[in-house]
């Protein structure tokens, strides 16, 4: 339970507002970055957490695209295809990225580490081909980089699961 | 008063208060503006574009002040490079609009064009095609074709459930926000929203149960496509075969009106039946609402377990009997017994039923004991004197205002009087809560008075005493025409009182109104509560005029006019200790509610009832009448502020059944009394003619309609939303004493004894989802009606070892009754909630000591 887990941070967010209400956006964030999703138990946990109905949680997560309300891979990749990126070849990188990962567009790989999706702009054109990996940027890419990047997150994640028999 | 401004609608000049809203002007003036999203209850959105017009201004000088005059001495007009919305508008002077131009006619074609772009073309199966404001306006002024390929509609899910009395249609949803707005703005429940955006924007629900709102009906009727249909109506039938007979909600004491819409029917074998129930405009009373008890109630009429025959018991069988005979044995017990007879009317019998009771009462001896069931509240004189003023509406209390809700979960008691209390201190009204527990209201309250169960009176009377301490007693009024006063203030004198500043706020309002529920009291604490507020409002002049008085929130739906009727709880009571040896029951169910009650009758040696079913007291019968339900009969009820109002036969007869006062005036013919009369209309006339408050209430009086505000219906469908225009008649409300100019008012002191608390004391509570003796048959609702439960404290619970969600045992005197715990921190530790009317089994309609306990294995 995030309430028992991140108590301070929690109380950290509702002292930045005057009611509960107004942290809602900050406890998604909490919840997702816990649980990397937000299941509806989730978005019920974060409800009574700032004491309104749980559809009202719903309702936000729903509305921003930077909460996510199906199961994403640890590793959650997000590459803008829109124009001026496009110009500098994000979707020609979007399509090799897909075709390395082996999944389709928006989805995640086999052994649940990896999604990929297309995003809209995330003012970084002049920098593109860009993503963000778990809200943070990697810019200047080629397949080259991101084939590295990729294979030390995979690398790093394996590291974290426990042998079997464990 | 607002100021008064001219605004110019299509070239005509226009006299309307500043700052009204701009289609809800046009309207009134005749000028139509069609809308979507904007609903005249709610505040506008700006969503649907629908309301374009042209909007100019006249430009005036701003030297002189005077209208700037084009070459021809007409007024220049700066006109909006673009269409406006009208609904996010306000009138001011020197507003001037076109509707009717090609400009604006291009703009709602377009709009609507928009709107129609992914609507599924499903009409011919939808259940608001007929009384659809979408398919209404798009005859008017939409496009002819569809500039769109049908298979470019964006396709989403058709039967999405939002619980179990509401389905979407994702599809048709224009998202115009109607729905959510009612639930967030006006009922304060936020269990609807939008999830997503853009063309994919979708109403969801997660709250627990789905759609968790004691309104949610209401969404349907205001609803501008067919999105949102109930489960109880949804494929049932077409709205133009539908006949609309006006009726009166028989549950609760605010006397809804409701349309029953009716058709011959197949299920019934041709005959006559209710399809569904929606509200009827009645700006004095419910306004458009209702709540979905009301509407998803009336399937009792057509219950299978309805009493068909008369019945006399024979040894331990029921025979079926005619009526003839029926009327003959019933009339030979009460001659039998006479005077030692108990008479017993039931919480939602009609005036025409009470009146006809009341004669037979007279036929049968000398002591006339009118009872009424339930036998919870009373103070029937607080009310005549001190009564909400006549022309009382919530709605038009503001800021000078105070309401203070007592002893009452408002919600559960009287849901619409609580939505409209609650939109009242949205606007500013001073709204007081006292209870001893927390209920739903406080949060919208601008003080709550929290006392513990027992002290009710006391609360009301220190507020009498803080009215004298602050010198804020009426002299002029009290002087003239009130008598008592001195004992009055003599018993004020060093009264405590509890919440001075939430009395002040009472106190300093212009308008006072006090609604007083019975939760926590015993009869006697009710009488005198009831009193208590009388003494105040006297004391104070918040009486004699609108918005000002003493409203019960009575346990019934014609409780006030069983009162008016000489039919008394207090004689109930009575009856109860000293038990006759004949009772006879009118469309009550004693036995199954109380179990003091269904002790007496158990032992009774002579039991008549009338009822609709085989309740626990008609078990106990010797000889059962079959009543008739609201549906299949004509009558009046009289609600809790007093206003007689008619409703009308909407479907045939089950079996035999009889209405009530038909009954009553055969046996009392074979008692030797009048031929009975041919309609409740003549029963009525007689009414008017011996009770001297009910002169006024013939029926072509209580029939009389005017046009309201806003308009429903119709023509103005998407507007006012499917609410039916009223043609059944607003009804007529009583005067008070206060308001009759040469009655005196009478005050006196009142008796604040606390009832002793030894041990754990039993609260019955009302809840508004019961198992009733109609209410439980209603299916449709059965899922929102709890397992039995008590209430308790967590201290009270952890000292009896009981843990939430446990089965446990509520022991009262012989009987003992199962029930589920639930434990929190909220409920005042030393009692038990007890809810009524939610087990199979007898409980308790008045406080007692009780024991809770676990169940020995």
């Amino acid at each position: 339970m995030l309430a028992d887990k991140y108590a301070d941070r929690i109380e950290e967010i509702f002292a930045k507002y005057p009611d509960k209400r107004s942290g809602i956006m900050d406890l998604l964030y909490l919840a997702q970055e816990e649980y990397g999703w937000l299941s509806e138990d989730a978005l019920r946990e974060v409800a009574a957490l700032c004491d309104v109905d749980p559809t009202q949680a719903q309702s936000i997560a729903g509305f921003y695209t930077m909460f996510s309300e199906k199961p994403k891979g640890k590793y959650w990749l997000q590459v803008c295809t829109d124009l001026p990126c496009a110009l500098r070849g994000a979707d020609q990188f979007y399509r090799e990225l897909c075709e390395y990962l082996g999944v389709e567009d928006g989805g995640t790989t086999g052994d649940g580490l990896f999604t990929v999706e297309q995003v809209m702009c995330l003012a970084a054109c002049d920098r593109a081909p860009m993503l963000q990996c778990n809200f943070h940027y990697y810019e200047n890419l080629d397949m080259e980089t991101i084939k590295a990047l990729i294979e030390q997150w995979r690398a790093r994640a394996l590291e974290e699961v426990p042998e079997p028999g464990e | 008063m607002a100021d008064i401004v001219t605004i110019t609608i299509d070239g005509q000049d226009f006299q309307v208060p500043a700052g009204t809203n701009l289609v809800d002007a046009a309207k009134m003036l005749g000028t139509d503006i069609p809308v979507f999203c904007y609903h005249p209850k709610m505040e506008p959105v700006g969503m649907c574009r629908m309301c374009l017009v042209e909007l100019g201004s006249i430009s005036v000088n701003r030297e002189t002040g005077e209208p700037d005059l084009d070459e021809n001495g007409e007024p220049v007009v700066r006109w909006f490079p673009k269409l406006q919305t009208a609904c996010t508008q306000k009138t001011y002077e020197g507003m001037v609009i076109r509707t009717t131009t090609e400009k604006v006619v291009a703009g709602r074609d377009d709009i609507l064009e928009f709107i129609l772009t992914s609507h599924p073309l499903d009409c011919p199966v939808c259940d608001k095609g007929g009384e659809c404001p979408l398919q209404n306006l798009t005859m008017a002024y939409g496009p002819g074709q569809s500039r769109f390929v049908f298979t470019d509609k964006l396709n989403l899910d058709k039967h999405v459930p939002l619980g179990e009395l509401i389905y979407l249609d994702r599809e048709r949803c224009i998202q115009c926000a109607r729905c959510v707005r009612f639930c967030d703005e006006l009922v304060g429940d936020d269990v609807l929203a939008f999830h997503e955006r853009g063309r994919r924007l979708q109403i969801v629900t997660i709250s627990d149960p789905p759609f968790d709102t004691k309104f949610s009906g209401n969404t349907t009727d205001i609803c501008p496509v067919g999105a949102l249909t109930t489960t109880d109506f949804r494929f049932g039938a077409r709205p133009w075969e539908l006949d609309e007979v006006p009726t009166i909600c028989p549950y609760c004491p605010v006397g809804c009106n409701l349309s029953a819409s009716t058709r011959l029917d197949r299920d019934t074998g041709g005959k006559k039946i209710i399809k569904r129930i929606m509200p009827r405009q009645n700006e004095e009373v419910n306004e458009i609402w209702i709540c979905d008890k009301g509407r998803f109630g009336h399937h009792h009429s057509r219950s299978t377990e309805r009493i068909l025959h008369p019945m006399i018991r024979k040894g331990d069988e029921l025979v079926t009997v005619d009526w003839a005979t029926a009327y003959a044995e019933v009339a030979a017990r009460l001659k039998k017994y006479g005077d030692r007879t108990g008479f017993v009317a039931g919480p939602a019998l009609s005036n025409e039923d009470l009146w006809e009771l009341r004669k037979l009462t007279r036929l049968v001896g000398e002591q006339r004991q009118r009872g009424l069931w339930p036998a919870t509240m009373s103070g029937i004189e607080a009310i005549a004197q001190a009564g909400a003023g006549v022309g009382t509406r919530v709605q038009d209390m503001g800021p000078g205002g105070a309401i203070l809700v007592i002893a009452s979960d408002f919600e559960e008691e009287a849901p619409i009087w609580w939505l409209q209390v609650k939109q009242a201190a949205d606007r500013g009204v001073k709204v007081v809560v006292a209870n001893a527990r927390g209920t739903k209201l406080d949060k919208y309250a601008a003080a709550t008075m929290p006392y513990a169960y027992g002290d009710a009176v006391a609360v009301m009377n220190g507020l009498a005493a803080r009215a004298r301490s602050r010198k804020k007693i009426a002299r002029s009024l009290v002087e003239s025409r009130v008598d008592g006063m001195d004992a009055l203030i003599d018993s004020l004198k060093g009264v405590k009182v509890p919440h001075p500043e939430a009395a002040d706020l009472l106190l300093d309002a212009d308008d006072l109104l006090i609604f007083a529920g019975g939760e926590g009291l015993t009869l006697a604490q009710h009488g005198e509560l009831m009193q208590a507020a009388a003494n105040l409002l006297i004391l104070t002049a918040h009486v004699g005029r609108p918005n000002n008085g003493l409203v019960a929130v009575w346990p019934g739906a014609n409780v006030q006019g069983a009162m008016d009727m000489g039919f008394s709880a207090e004689t109930t009571a009575a009856l109860l200790d000293d038990p006759p040896p004949m009772w006879f029951i009118a469309e009550a169910d004693p036995a199954g509610e109380d179990v003091r009650a269904a002790e007496v009758i158990a032992n009774a040696e002579c039991v008549v009832v009338t009822s609709l079913f085989m309740t626990e007291t008609a078990q106990q019968a010797d000889i059962i009448l079959p009543g008739q339900s609201f549906a299949e009969r004509d009558g009046t009820f009289t609600n809790g502020m007093r206003r007689v109002q008619r409703f009308y036969t909407a479907q045939g007869p089950i079996g035999d059944s009889l209405p009530d006062w038909k009954i009553f005036a055969h046996i009392g013919r074979q008692m030797g009394g009048d031929q009975p009369r041919i309609s409740t209309g003549l029963v009525m006339r007689e009414i008017t003619e011996k009770v001297f408050r009910y002169a006024d209430m013939g029926y072509p009086n209580l029939a009389r309609v005017e046009k309201q505000f806003p308009d429903v219906g119709g023509d103005d469908l998407y507007y006012g939303g499917t609410a039916y225009t009223n043609t059944g008649g607003l009804g007529v409300q009583w005067k008070t004493n206060a308001e009759h100019e040469q009655h005196r008012l009478t005050v006196r002191p009142v008796n604040v004894d606390s009832f002793a608390a030894d041990g754990l004391q039993l609260i019955p509570v009302r809840v508004l989802y019961d198992r009733g003796m109609w209410f439980r048959v209603s299916d449709v609702m059965d899922q929102r009606v709890p397992a039995p439960y008590v209430e308790l404290n967590e201290a009270d619970a952890a000292g009896l070892g009981i843990a939430d969600g446990e089965q446990i045992a509520v022991v009262l005197g012989e009987r003992t009754v199962e029930v589920r715990a639930r434990v929190n921190g909220k409920t005042p530790a030393g009692y038990a909630l007890l809810p009524m009317r939610l087990s199979d089994a007898p409980t308790l309609t008045v406080p007692a000591a009780g024991v809770v306990q676990k169940i020995e294995e």
